[in-house]
């Protein structure tokens, strides 16, 4: 569990995303929701729609914070498919980095339309937000 | 289709501009050395790259081979989730079908996300001329959009800008003084399009990938205005070829970790966004209506030829990172949609040979796009397969036909042979000076004979 663990957090910061461990961080002016999985390669979060969670809900704040529990941690893609394959949500996003462009002179911006600073809080199982 | 034609010299014409201008060959120069390093850094660190591509090129073709049956696959699969599929065979077609969708919505404002394929036939030219108003939001895009220019790399669309261009645009959009700082910019941008995508009534989408055996539709984005476009607006619309389909879920995730690290050198873009339907009961937000328009436009033609492989082409942009006309010529003297290496090939086979005879010599064959193609695409040969089609349709002029048919007939015997070597050296200081042999020597240094032949030194 712990090599899991490791990889999700080294790859996740490798892609810009800022990752918490334990609980949930206070930030000013941050959304709050649950992510539906954690892959541990590329170091990406998981979006799924649902009655409890708007598509929006990951995309229009500035400061956004994916609470994940550990459990929740898979290996890569392919395994998140195998997972998710036999019933697809209406909107499944899957979040590897903040909101991001080099298109003026190939140069990275942050925070183009989606959240500038994108959070994972990592939590330990059954310690995550209730919906 | 008229934006995708090419009539001959207008490559020549266009490519000679950009060659002058200094600021444009060291923004293209950087940035596209940029974009190449990345990819050949995140290819090196795959490690297992050649079974990749082989894999990626087993799913490319599996899907064209098979188009029909993934076509209707894909129209159950989606049907079930009630979204609604249409396949257009003419840029004519989907743009009407689309403009139908907003008229029966009295949309006003359309929200776009970054797609070729509605650059490729003329979208917002069509809903402007019914009254639309449509807004690009892709950052590159939104750019051009402001200035009334055209994408001139598939995936870094205003790699010529600078921010002092972006910033002039910007305080012209704003009535106010935007600076030509980055972070200013972004900002800018943000708080420009914020009210697009809150008050659009229809957004519209391209498709990196349609998966036939679920109804889903996958795009890759990095700004996050592609997955607003899909979850804000009542409609989305989504355009795409009908060779973006796959036959399953688990061909994606080869696909997909060959394409990020191609086109900009990322394992997973910020946003991999995979829609299945429109929203559900209960959800928030979401479409109401979910369209899904597949283009043919030419594609159809292309399965079974010697060229159907062009259409495994994900449109990574790694062939004009590479490639050494692209980055000497930018992407404008290519057209308006499609440039580089896949450009050059995929034009003319859309719109036909006749309509762009300048593309496919716009190539020094040297091989580096078939090299950087993900899906491996032999590109260089089919830029060789379309010059000899051009040739076989008789379209070399006299002078040049005159001189081959002089060279056949001076090599076919030994004397003759014997004869033209004895003549060079006298030739080649006149041949760059007369007719086509003046276009040719142009930019080139030509290396003189030796004095004595190498056949006469034994």
């Amino acid at each position: 569990m712990t090599d899991i663990v490791d990889l999700f957090v080294a790859n996740a910061e490798r892609n810009g995303l800022i990752v918490h461990r334990g609980a949930v961080p206070e930030l000013p002016d941050a959304v709050c929701s649950p992510a539906s999985f954690g892959l541990a390669d590329p170091g990406s979060i998981v979006f799924e729609a649902s009655p409890q969670l708007p598509r929006s809900e990951s995309l229009l704040p500035d400061v956004h914070v994916g609470v994940l529990e550990e459990h929740l941690l898979l290996p890569d893609l392919t395994a998140l498919l195998a997972r998710v394959g036999g019933e697809l949500p209406s909107s499944l996003a899957i979040v590897s980095g903040p909101s991001k462009s080099a298109d003026i002179e190939q140069v990275l911006a942050l925070g183009v339309h989606g959240p500038r600073e994108q959070h994972v809080a990592l939590v330990p199982s059954g310690r995550g937000l209730a919906r | 289709m008229a934006e995708l034609e090419q009539p001959a010299g207008r490559f020549r014409v266009i490519a000679r501009g950009k060659l002058a201008d200094g600021r444009v060959q060291s923004v293209i120069d950087s940035s596209t050395a940029r974009l190449r390093t990345n990819r050949i850094d995140a290819w090196d660190e795959l490690g297992d790259v050649p079974e990749r591509r082989d894999r990626a090129y087993e799913i490319r073709m599996r899907a064209i081979r098979d188009i029909d049956r993934l076509l209707e696959e894909f129209r159950a699969a989606l049907g079930a989730r009630g979204g609604k599929v249409a396949v257009c065979a003419t840029a004519e077609e989907a743009n009407a079908y689309i403009v139908d969708v907003c008229r029966q919505h009295d949309a006003r404002l359309v929200a776009k996300s970054k797609s070729m394929a509605t650059e490729e036939i003329s979208l917002n030219v069509a809903l402007e001329a019914a009254g639309i108003e449509s807004v690009e939001t892709d950052l590159g895009e939104y750019v051009l959009q402001l200035e009334g220019e055209h994408p001139v790399h598939i995936v870094a669309p205003a790699i010529e800008k600078t921010k002092e261009d972006v910033a002039r645009l910007f305080s012209e959009r704003e009535g106010v003084e935007v600076p030509p700082v980055l972070e200013e910019l972004t900002a800018a941008a943000r708080r420009q399009l914020r009210d697009v995508f809150l008050t659009a009534d229809v957004g519209v989408t391209g498709a990196n990938f349609a998966i036939a055996e679920t109804g889903t539709i996958v795009t890759v984005t990095n700004e996050g205005n592609g997955r607003l476009v899909a979850s804000l607006p009542k409609v989305h619309v989504v355009v795409t070829g009908i060779e973006r389909l796959v036959e399953r879920l688990d061909d994606l995730p080869t696909l997909l970790e060959l394409l990020g690290r191609s086109a900009t050198g990322q394992r997973l873009t910020s946003y991999t966004h995979l829609v299945t339907g429109p929203r559900r009961e209960g959800e928030e937000d979401g479409p109401d209506e979910l369209h899904v328009v597949f283009l043919e436009n030419g594609r159809r033609n292309l399965i079974d030829t010697k060229y159907e492989e062009m259409l495994a082409c994900i449109r990574c942009g790694s062939c004009l990172n590479v490639c050494p006309v692209y980055r000497h010529t930018a992407g404008e003297a290519y057209g308006p949609v499609y440039s580089g290496p896949m450009g050059a090939v995929l034009v003319p086979l859309l719109v036909g040979l006749e309509q762009a005879p300048g593309l496919p010599h716009a190539s020094s064959l040297c091989g580096a796009c078939s090299e950087a193609c993900p899906v491996k695409i032999p590109l260089h040969e089919l830029l060789l397969e379309l010059r000899r089609d051009l040739v076989d349709q008789g379209s070399a002029s006299r002078m040049e036909r005159l001189g081959f048919f002089l060279c056949s007939l001076a090599w076919s015997s030994p004397l003759g042979y014997r004869l033209s070597t004895r003549l060079a050296r006298i030739g080649h200081r006149l041949a760059p000076r007369l007719g086509p042999g003046r276009v040719w020597a142009r930019g080139r240094e030509l290396p003189a004979f030796a004095s004595r032949r190498f056949r006469d030194s034994s």
